[in-house]
């Protein structure tokens, strides 16, 4: 057996080179990060103006759940398609288009949000993009922010249809086999994203889009919203799909043992495809255009969509089980010292699921209808958050890459024990800082403020102080940040690493359970897309007719913020001269 | 060495495999949810006025 840079080696130079954009990605996100930390804690008073902590906020939020994610996640399905199907991809120059369409769009709305930290540009005027992650109406972006973000996500599309190309042609030469577990895991999650794609597809593109370039004169805040949020809820388990499949595939393998089950894995991916994105309303339970009754059936399908996650929960623990007792381990609990403590790759995914297991719980708060109203908006949902999307997935996905980067390069790892200090500091930094998130907004704390200083009032903590809980915040921020360094140390210290035969084979082990165990409805990608369907139709169709109705398509208007046209006018100011010199 | 060589110590098929460690494992999570979903109780019932159906006190009127 060979490593997937002597099996693919065209493939894994894309791989590589989706996976530096996603830390580069990284680097810059992780930098602003530290920066708010400081800010809102009140250690250093980074920001002047509130302006600026926007543009942070911004660039924090996208550059990590956008790029970092999705970067490394398209090079995560490369590498499952191709292995699992054992055939390079069908036109390399295709999956080049792709990489470059999305790197263009990285490149034009991260160039616009960068831009912000710079009031007025010679000759372009004012441009920024400090609308941060959620990024609805009234909240204006320079045209170019909705332009990168369209095109990039149309290059997740052509990927996607990348991968289903491989295996429509693999299927063709392998009649009446089951689809491989990590494509069917590929082939579910890109489906998912298609479908919760076109919220912001319309979003963007019929509404953002035109009124940033001046073609329309207001947009319906409520409706840009809830476009939004058909999209920015399913667009989380585009994040934890991929992290999920990593624990599926490399954990038990790492552990020592083999996947308990693919059947139940099959099933956890469609349900992941059918009840992802008719749940984007429960992030709306304060919108009052909204009628409960909607809210509510939000509500249902967020909840079942807990069932899931839960099935994860026992079956990656079963299969490190599995490896555990094979490597000699006993007992009730005693198995877990079996486990390999110290491999970087198994220990940050083990940490990021013990941390996903803690953001199920205030996950679950969340979604509660009348709970939510507790803690809506304050410091409590980022903490949520950090421990979902920043730790069960960004931890995976560094953990992984100690695995991948000896993969796809042929070099040894730069430093095992480094490797493995950074997953813990990322965990132990991660429980200082979310924790004190948590308990910052049960106090009322407010999530995205610039200036989270008041005269004449004091929120008051029940136990300890919001001193401490400050304190707790920067320090873990800081032993975050500290983490993320040394990520990139040991990344760019395995690229420049010489090159090693001692690097395992790229293979998966046969699960527990095969295939052959299950039914073979599981693999109808039809009957589970069309559902998926049907409950988005049943989830949307009334409270978007019911928004549409009461607002119009381009709504009760209200002014844009901030306004952005500057640039637009000066290039058409000049446009208009050169034209009329000539 | 390379990253995912295992130390096994012996083979275990499905049906020689019984997952206990898993079950007792989930079990310690389902009561650390009992737990903590006891505590919001106290967070959002007892630690402040009620903030969904105004105060205990006028029965809902504020």
């Amino acid at each position: 057996m060979s490593t997937y840079v002597e099996r693919f080696p065209a493939e894994a130079k894309v791989i590589r080179s989706a996976f530096y954009v996603s830390f580069v990605s990284l680097a810059i996100g992780a930098l602003m990060g530290l920066l708010q930390t400081l800010h809102r804690t009140g250690v250093v008073e980074v920001f002047g103006e509130p302006g600026t902590y926007y543009t942070v906020l911004t660039t924090h939020g996208v550059f990590l759940v956008i790029a970092f994610t999705i970067w490394f996640l398209v090079g995560v399905f490369v590498w499952a398609v191709t292995t699992s199907l054992d055939r390079g991809v069908e036109n390399l120059r295709l999956t080049w288009g792709w990489y470059g369409l999305m790197s263009f769009g990285t490149a034009l709305a991260g160039i616009a949000i960068l831009a912000g930290f710079v009031d007025d540009w010679p000759v372009v005027g004012d441009i920024s993009a400090d609308v941060l992650f959620t990024f609805y109406a009234p909240l204006q972006a320079h045209p170019m922010f909705y332009l990168g973000l369209a095109i990039f996500i149309v290059g997740t599309w052509i990927a996607g249809a990348d991968w289903f190309r491989s295996w429509w042609v693999w299927k063709q030469e392998n009649p009446g086999e089951r689809i491989p577990l990590p494509t069917f895991m590929v082939l579910t999650t890109m489906l998912m994203w298609y479908i919760a794609t076109l919220g912001v597809a319309v979003a963007v593109l019929a509404f953002l889009l035109p009124w940033s370039l001046g073609l329309l004169e207001t947009v319906n805040p409520l409706l840009t919203r809830t476009l939004f949020w058909f999209f920015g809820h399913p667009v989380v388990y585009f994040w934890l799909m991929p992290a999920y499949m990593m624990w599926y595939l490399l954990l038990p393998k790492i552990s020592g043992g083999r996947l308990f089950s693919d059947p139940l894995a099959r099933v956890v991916f469609i349900l992941f495809l059918i009840l992802s994105v008719p749940t984007g309303i429960h992030h709306q339970y304060l919108d009052p255009g909204i009628s409960e009754g909607f809210k509510f059936i939000a509500m249902t399908n967020t909840m079942f969509l807990l069932l899931p996650s839960l099935l994860t929960a026992f079956t990656v623990v079963a299969s490190m089980e599995h490896g555990a007792r094979q490597r000699g381990g006993e007992g009730r609990f005693g198995w877990l010292k079996a486990l390999p403590w110290g491999n970087p790759t198994f220990t940050g995914m083990a940490l990021a699921g013990l941390m996903f297991a803690a953001g199920g719980f205030s996950g679950m708060i969340n979604a509660g209808m009348n709970i939510n109203y507790l803690v809506h908006n304050s410091f409590w949902v980022p903490g949520h958050f950090h421990l979902t999307v920043g730790t069960a997935v960004a931890l995976t996905f560094m953990a992984a890459t100690y695995w991948f980067l000896p993969q796809l390069t042929g070099r040894k790892l730069f430093s095992r024990p480094l490797a493995l200090v950074q997953v813990v500091l990322w965990f132990v930094g991660m429980t200082f800082m979310s924790n004190a998130m948590h308990r910052a907004g049960l106090l009322g704390i407010p999530r995205r403020t610039a200036e989270p200083w008041y005269d004449g009032f004091e929120f008051e903590a029940g136990v300890g102080s919001v001193g401490e809980l400050n304190i707790q915040i920067a320090l873990g921020g800081t032993l975050l940040t500290l983490s993320v360094a040394i990520f990139l140390v040991v990344v760019i210290g395995t690229a420049l690493n010489g090159k090693s035969s001692e690097i395992g084979a790229n293979a998966i082990p046969e699960p527990l359970s095969g295939p052959e165990d299950s039914p073979l409805v599981l693999d109808n990608l039809k009957l589970w897309t069309v559902i998926a369907i049907v409950l988005v139709v049943l989830a949307y169709t009334l409270p978007l007719a019911s928004i549409i109705d009461r607002g119009g398509l381009l709504g009760p208007g209200g002014r844009a913020f901030p306004m952005s046209l500057d640039t637009l006018v000066v290039l058409a100011q000049l446009a208009t001269e050169g034209a009329l010199s000539r | 060495m390379a990253l995912e060589e295992p130390q096994q110590k012996r083979q275990l098929g499905h049906d020689e495999f019984d997952p206990v460690g898993t079950l007792a494992l989930i079990g310690l999570y389902f009561l650390v949810l009992v737990a903590m979903w006891l505590f919001m109780y106290f967070v959002e019932f007892l630690g402040n006025d009620p903030t969904v159906v105004g105060s205990l006190v006028t029965g809902g009127v504020v």
